[in-house]
């Protein structure tokens, strides 16, 4: 089968400094992929270029079997792709519950319309989200007013909202604890695995990378360094040596 | 919390029928000076209400929205005096032209964001003016256009009052509408966060165009009744005075409140009126107030209302 995503050549520079150097990454349908590597090598970077957020990004990126890489954002995720923030982004001045509908709303394409029962039915739709992601009880608080991994959550849930087929997290569980951590990914594990969805994800922690990714591609500098399964990976001397060197 | 039930609480609506009465009977009762000046605060409170949509719900700050009230006043003109429309129909022109001037600037205006944004309106506005202000043969110039109809329609002051007291409530409904239905909640996304709302797939430019064309177009209404009200337009009407009065309205009134424009049009408007009973100097009086609002309120008398329990803080944008 052919691969859902599919980049060639991927490059981005900013003026002469080089983010991601020719990168060639395949992504399998239904599959969990985790992207490590330390920082400034190029991860989120990598991820905004597949969102579509980053002009002048050179090379293909192919969903789908078509060409999205200089594409706008809106259109990259009419297409089915869905993301994250490393800071997580919602509409702080809105209750849970009204980032949620909204959500729904675009991904219904109707935002433009004045209909009562449009919104009520995503409305509708949004409390059943915001109960899948955890979520119920905080529906009505203001997400300036909600914990970091509320926001996470919250996050997450109004990406599903659009139904993606790829979900791209940038460092979903940064800035969480460990019980945390681990609580929010077996979520989106489970969520992913049910609804069919693929999964690229940035992430720090070794143990949840082990833990949820079925693979695992290590970036240094901008560069591809490894990829292999996550047993293959840390068995890998080179990565080894990088995330030694890296954080010591 | 729900949105749909999101709607005014029996206390606010209690207030606002007592306002509404209030101002009827001073309408009725005080005599015609009376009813001149609340003609023009009603006015003013549709065109501070259309910058509040703006900027409340959508985020964008308009340093030229007086350039949709000149052109709303300017469209009816046009309409009767130039092309000889009766005035029942010219009065579409008013926020025909501004809805169409909206969608002008606008398509300019949002390809920016925040104080380059607010810039192009300001430069929009000011070609607006000169425009107006230059071309003599079609508008009249610095002298505008007078003499083309009685002022109000030849209704008594009062009636005329009354009149502009039901579009109000008209523009205010159908903004209440607006802001409940997933149009409002799609401007209020890409105010908010234009990132999340682009990666959830809405383009922001295009929703704050929107945005832009509808808030013109009320203040094109607000421009329309201006006119009709002095029997008159002048290229002030699109001048940074207006602009200016307009945001400062929105300040004192509350940002972020369904009821911040409307509540600073009554407060300015009634500031500028009694301000000479204690001062010849409204600017300085003004300035103070302003100083007061912004350090002490800075959400505005919207605030104060929320403050003393009318109604939940719901209508947050």
């Amino acid at each position: 089968m052919s691969p859902l995503l599919s980049a060639r050549q991927v490059r981005k520079a900013y003026g002469s400094f080089v983010a991601l150097n020719n990168i060639d990454f395949d992504l399998a349908r239904g599959e969990r992929h985790a992207l490590i590597g330390p920082n400034g090598a190029g991860k989120s970077t990598f991820i905004a270029c597949i969102a579509g957020q980053l002009p002048g990004v050179e090379g293909s990126i192919r969903f789908k079997g078509d060409e999205v890489a200089r594409l706008l954002p809106a259109e990259v995720a009419k297409r089915g792709i869905g993301r994250t923030f490393q800071i997580s982004r919602a509409f702080l001045q809105m209750s849970a519950l009204e980032n949620m509908t909204a959500a729904f709303i675009i991904a219904s394409g109707r935002w433009a319309s004045l209909s009562r029962a449009l919104l009520a039915e995503a409305e509708d739709r949004a409390g059943g989200m915001l109960a899948t992601v955890g979520l119920a009880a905080r529906a009505g608080s203001r997400v300036a007013d909600l914990s970091l991994g509320d926001r996470k959550r919250l996050e997450f849930g109004m990406v599903l909202a659009g139904d993606p087929d790829l979900l791209l997290l940038d460092e979903p569980t940064a800035g969480m604890s460990i019980k945390e951590r681990h609580h929010l990914m077996e979520l989106v594990a489970t969520r992913a695995e049910e609804a069919g969805k693929t999964l690229l994800f940035v992430e720090h922690d070794i143990d949840v990378v082990l833990k949820i990714a079925q693979r695992v591609t290590v970036m240094v500098r901008g560069a591809v360094l490894a990829a292999g399964t996550p047993v293959e990976i840390a068995a890998n001397a080179q990565v080894q040596a990088v995330y030694l060197g890296g954080h010591h | 919390m729900s949105l749909l039930s999101n709607q005014m609480s029996p206390a606010r609506w209690a207030v606002l029928l007592a306002a509404v009465v209030g101002l009827e009977l001073a309408n009725r009762l005080t005599g015609a000076g009376t009813s001149l000046m609340l003609a023009e605060m009603l006015i003013l409170a549709i065109f501070a209400a259309s910058l509040n949509l703006l900027m409340s719900y959508g985020h964008m700050v308009s340093f030229g929205h007086a350039a949709f009230f000149g052109l709303g006043a300017y469209g009816f003109t046009l309409a009767v005096s130039r092309a000889g429309l009766p005035v029942e129909l010219a009065l579409l022109f008013g926020p025909l032209l501004a809805g169409f001037g909206g969608l002008v600037f606008g398509a300019l205006c949002v390809r920016l964001t925040e104080i380059y944004f607010a810039m192009l309106t300001l430069a929009c506005a000011q070609i607006t003016y000169t425009v107006l202000f230059q071309w003599y043969d079609v508008t009249g110039g610095d002298t505008g256009i007078t003499g083309f109809m009685p002022a109000r329609f030849g209704l008594s002051e009062a009636n005329f009052t009354t009149l502009v007291l039901v579009v109000l409530a008209v523009c205010l409904a159908l903004m209440a509408r607006l802001v409940a239905s997933p149009l409002g909640l799609a401007i209020r996304a890409v105010g908010q966060d234009r990132w999340r709302a682009e990666a959830l797939g809405l383009a922001p430019r295009r929703v704050q165009l929107v945005a832009f064309v509808i808030s013109a177009a009320f203040a094109g209404v607000a421009g329309t009744l201006f006119a009709a009200f002095q029997g008159a337009a002048f290229p002030d009407y699109a001048g940074l005075g207006f602009t200016l009065e307009a945001l400062i309205m929105v300040v004192l009134g509350g940002l972020h409140s369904f009821w911040g424009g409307v509540l600073g049009a009554v407060l300015f408007t009634q500031l500028r009126h009694w301000a000479p009973v204690l001062t010849g100097h409204w600017g300085l009086l003004l300035g103070i107030v302003l100083l007061i609002f912004v350090i002490a309120l800075p959400h505005g008398v919207a605030a104060l209302g929320a403050r003393l329990g009318l109604g939940p803080k719901g209508d947050r944008a």
